[in-house]
């Protein structure tokens, strides 16, 4: 059984490698201290430190159970942390990051909830290519990003799955395919197909699942300068599902074959995050999308 | 059940008369819930669950479902907190049509801070399976003992119920009693 305490000595601890001086830094005695750590032994069932003279270091059980309580202190700290900041009120912010092609529609209630507790926090969203996203956040310029699969998402992030998201045909006013309940990919072979770094690739993808050669239309810039273009007529694209299309384009569902990809919520693992961040996050991870 | 009872599990609950630390929590629809907030309202029932998969923990949220109108006259709100993640908190909720926040304590957290979090010893894993770090969203393997706690409107522990034998919960009625004794003797 486990107590916060324990928790927080034995994180000091993995920081520290020495018994004196995390005592000190969670202003314990040390033998108070050695007690905490060894019962913390008792409920994992084994060593967690190697207590060498000039050496103190993890051990394997250590190291393995290291990630897991950082991320319960983290969950206890950020419960109670946003608890006192949501009655104190001080200046927050919430830097989320999108994945090529990934709308903020699904999260956006998750946003609306941190931001009904924490009325002077400054919102922060922003679209880029997944390996920038991952940089972004692992220099601390960014909270969290919703990264597609496709992507290697680098070991130091953390992924929890969040949803899937599966292409729909987006269509120019009047099109001829808008008549279908349905398309295909027999239907857009000879239609010009819009893509850019942040459509989510789903073109690309179907032009090699299939083999099929697609007139594809290169036009860089954000989701809503290709909607705009679409809406010109120039031609069509196969976009996400979840992102929020207005008239006149218009949508329909793309099968044969379908395009799915996943959907991660990512964070740094280990770095804990500000009140607001933890709490999206938090609340991100016990929904159902 | 032995292990956790020899390793003195019950002595490191936070116990009556010790403050419940404030927390917020993600519920079953997507809102942040606070405690203080609902402590502003009267006394507040947490009880935590291990998860949707437990049968144990079904019957005592069908228990109190049943009770909920007694808790609501005494002038008690009623928390459940469970590790699981990713919708299961609104499952629990529909299944039992459950009209009390279902709240979703990520990564075990407030079940830290309240002293009720024990890691899933070895060999009990077996027979529970393995969906846990799909269910919580971490690789870990914790669950909280199904223990139950009254919160006084100034945020101290009033009554507890803790018990290593998860197959053991606290009666709705002796909730119900205890929440009269708090609004009584106001």
């Amino acid at each position: 059984m486990m107590e916060l305490s324990q928790v927080r000595y034995f994180l000091t601890l993995c920081k520290t490698l020495n018994f004196t001086r995390a005592a000190e830094a969670c202003n314990v005695t040390q033998p108070a201290f050695t007690r905490a750590i060894q019962k913390l032994e008792a409920e994992f069932g084994g060593a967690l430190l190697f207590r060498e003279r000039n050496l103190t270091q993890l051990t394997e059980l250590g190291r393995n159970i290291r990630p897991h309580l950082e991320a319960m202190l983290e969950g206890a700290e950020a419960a109670t942390a946003i608890a006192k900041s949501a009655k104190t009120s001080g200046p927050a912010s919430l830097k989320i990051g999108l994945g090529p092609g990934v709308g903020a529609t699904a999260v956006a209630g998750a946003v609306r909830a941190v931001a009904q507790r924490l009325p002077d926090i400054a919102i922060h969203f922003e679209e880029a290519g997944a390996a920038a996203l991952a940089d972004a956040m692992l220099t601390d310029r960014m909270d969290c990003a919703l990264l597609p699969e496709f992507y290697d998402i680098p070991g130091r992030l953390n992924r929890w799955p969040l949803y899937t998201d599966i292409a729909v045909a987006v269509l120019p006013p009047e099109h001829r395919l808008a008549e279908k309940n349905a398309v295909t990919a027999g239907d857009v072979a000879g239609e010009k197909i819009l893509v850019s770094e942040y459509c989510g690739g789903f073109a690309n993808r179907l032009a090699e699942d299939t083999g099929m050669t697609l007139r594809l239309q290169n036009c860089q810039g954000a989701s809503a300068q290709l909607l705009d273009l679409i809406g010109a007529g120039l031609g069509m694209a196969l976009l996400s599902n979840r992102l929020r299309i207005a008239p006149p384009v218009t949508t329909r569902p793309f099968h044969e074959p379908e395009l799915r990809r996943k959907i991660f919520l990512t964070a740094v693992a280990g770095r804990p995050l500000n009140p607001a961040a933890a709490n999206f996050v938090k609340l991100c991870r016990s929904q159902a999308f | 059940m032995a292990e956790l009872g020899r390793n003195g599990i019950v002595d490191q609950v936070i116990a009556p008369g010790e403050v419940f630390p404030d927390f917020m929590l993600p519920s079953a629809e997507g809102q942040l819930v606070a405690l203080s907030d609902v402590l502003a309202r009267g006394p507040v029932i947490i009880s935590f669950f291990r998860g949707e998969w437990c049968p144990f923990c079904r019957l005592m949220l069908a228990a109190l479902t049943e009770a909920l109108p007694d808790i609501e006259e005494a002038g008690a709100t009623l928390l459940a907190l469970t590790p699981e993640t990713g919708g299961l908190p609104l499952t629990m909720k529909t299944y039992h049509g459950a009209r009390f926040e279902v709240l979703s304590d990520v990564d075990c957290g407030v079940g830290l801070a309240a002293g009720v979090i024990f890691r899933i010893p070895n060999l009990y894993r077996a027979s529970l399976g393995n969906g846990f770090p799909e269910r919580h969203g971490n690789s870990g393997m914790y669950l909280p003992l199904p223990a139950t706690f009254i919160i006084a409107t100034d945020g101290t522990i009033a009554w507890r119920f803790v018990d290593v034998d998860f197959s053991r919960r606290a009666e709705p009625a002796d909730i119900i009693n205890a929440v009269r004794g708090l609004t009584r003797r106001k």
